[in-house]
């Protein structure tokens, strides 16, 4: 059995060509210093992929939280289906095997001239290139009476951990009979199927326990990712209890009373007993902050390294980028990292690039066993990311392909995860 | 001075990646260039199989595709492209992947072993 320190491993790729590397020696002494801030998904596959490069890259992840609970599956929680626990990861692995160095602080600023990332506790750490993975902020005030402290009472449950825990909470102390008003985002937001998932995990739940309650979606938009699936789902396995009105009905949200837990359209009012408010996204604030977003609220990059095209030296990925048609999900997210792991690597040590690859997969559940998938390959391009092929599944597919769908996303969670915590 | 151990084929195997792909420049002078640019181009395209592929032999409800012999992947990527072996995941991946690709990612992968016990 082979036992190796980090050195020694760095030694054995290099070994074979001792008189090669004198050319290198002046960089290869002083390692590049990446800073990678933010450890959700994509924050967390980039720190990982630099890091397993050995001794020449040394790798700091900046990340307030210990353990981070996964945003994707969570719908399963809230039906019953799994525990929160089994969503949530820490960062011992990065840390232990791969050498990243992990601080669990909050950055507050980003000094792109001096190149230096300022600390809450003090620390200033210079850097040779930043990767910022700052995941979403929720656009408050774009619905009259909703804030920080209304998600309160009434939960967005858009980023995992206590917020799920409360509207699951809320869930279980509704009385049968009540209503579930489910307030969904305009567009562009985190998960696109996400909302709709989370109606059909909410009505499987109810239909076991709560069987005569009402599920009410209040949606900003008119259509909304895998329509006629859900649609098809809702009608098979819970009919009449999920209603969805479209913004053209509604005129959309308006005005929300937290305290009467009234939501208020351009035209009617509707009263919740358990409302979830999923407000308009837009790039988390450390973004707006460094001044790496436009006006959209979301940052541009270069498709083929996720370097800012505002701020040179930094690289943004994950929802917060602006990544053309790419959606915003965790395997997205992945899948940039990667590319933007690549591509700083070519940067900082001279390697050879290739074609970058980027992708989407989605597994979507309508029910216990019940799965969808969709399939996305992407084409990076100078000025835009395009979709290359897609395969989205499809009303009237037989019971068994959905129940294959349901195995193989179980697989994948443990795999993906893997991937990038383990 | 702390030691660690990397005897698990996971750890090696992602480290492999980087390591190869950092080293290539390094490694062109006394190596055979394609060789090397292939070893390393194999190791990013297996990164994104990464996403739903343990590369550690591990396969519950997703198989395993390290340690197959060459021909064998090669002919599953290319039934996976033609829909003669349904899937519609891999149909849109072995499409976006060129048959150069799939002929470097299966060297690649062919020298993948599975994980022996973790410490």
């Amino acid at each position: 059995m082979k036992c190796w320190t980090r050195r020694k491993f760095g030694c054995f790729a290099g070994a074979t060509c001792l008189a090669a590397l004198v050319p290198r020696v002046a960089r290869s002494q002083v390692a590049a210093r990446v800073v990678v801030i933010g450890g959700g998904v994509g924050g967390a596959t980039v720190a990982k992929y630099l890091a397993a490069s050995a001794t020449m890259i040394e790798v700091t992840l900046i990340e307030p939280k210990l353990r981070y609970t996964t945003c994707f599956f969570s719908n399963l929680y809230l039906a019953g289906l799994r525990s929160l626990e089994s969503l949530t990861h820490g960062y011992e692995t990065l840390a232990q095997r791969y050498g990243v160095n992990v601080v669990h602080d909050s950055v507050t600023a980003i000094d792109p001239v001096g190149k230096t990332v300022a600390l809450e506790g003090g620390a200033k750490l210079p850097y040779d290139r930043v990767v910022l993975a700052p995941g979403i902020a929720f656009k408050y005030g774009t619905i009259e009476g909703y804030d920080e402290t209304a998600t309160q009472a009434m939960p967005h449950a858009w980023t995992a951990g206590p917020q799920t825990k409360l509207l699951r909470q809320q869930l279980e102390s509704m009385e049968d009979g009540g209503v579930f008003v489910l307030v969904a985002p305009p567009d562009p937001f985190r998960c696109p199927p996400g909302p709709y998932e989370r109606a059909s995990l909410i009505a499987y739940y109810f239909k076991q326990y709560k069987p005569r309650a009402k599920i009410l979606i209040l949606d900003a938009k008119d259509s909304f990712f895998e329509q006629d699936v859900f649609q098809d789902g809702w009608n098979r396995h819970y009919p009449g209890m999920i209603e969805w009105l479209p913004g053209q009905f509604t005129g959309g949200i308006q005005a929300i009373d937290v305290k009467g837990r009234l939501l208020k359209t351009a035209g009617d009012t509707f009263k919740a007993d358990v409302a979830n408010v999923i407000p308009a996204q837009e790039a988390g604030q450390l973004a707006q902050e460094a001044g790496l977003a436009d006006q959209s609220g979301w940052c541009p990059i270069d498709p083929m390294t996720f370097e800012s095209k505002l701020q040179p030296g930094i690289h943004v990925i994950g929802d917060a980028a602006k990544a053309g048609n790419m959606a915003k999900s965790a395997f997205a997210s992945n899948s940039q990292a990667k590319v933007c792991a690549f591509a700083i690597l070519a940067a900082l040590t001279g390697s050879e690039r290739f074609a970058p690859h980027l992708f989407n997969t989605c597994f979507t559940f309508l029910a216990s066993d019940d799965a969808v998938t969709s399939v996305i390959s992407y084409r990076a391009e100078p000025e835009t990311i395009r979709i290359n092929d897609i395969f989205i599944s499809k009303v009237g597919e037989n019971a068994e392909t959905r129940r294959k769908a349901v195995r193989e996303a179980d697989g994948w969670y443990a795999a993906f995860t893997h991937d990038v915590f383990g | 001075m702390t030691t660690r151990c990397f005897r698990d084929e996971s750890a090696s195997n992602i480290r492999q990646i980087i390591v190869l792909s950092i080293s290539a420049s390094l490694v062109i002078f006394v190596a055979n260039r394609s060789a090397v640019a292939d070893n390393d181009r194999g190791a990013q395209l297996a990164a994104t199989c990464a996403s739903c592929h343990r590369l550690d032999g591990r396969d519950k409800g997703i198989p395993s595709i390290i340690g197959l012999d060459e021909e064998t992947f090669i002919r599953a990527m290319q039934a996976f492209k033609s829909g003669e072996r349904p899937s519609q995941i891999m149909r849109v991946m072995s499409r976006s992947l060129s048959n150069e690709e799939i002929a470097t990612l299966a060297h690649y992968l062919s020298t993948l072993r599975m994980e022996t016990k973790r410490p």
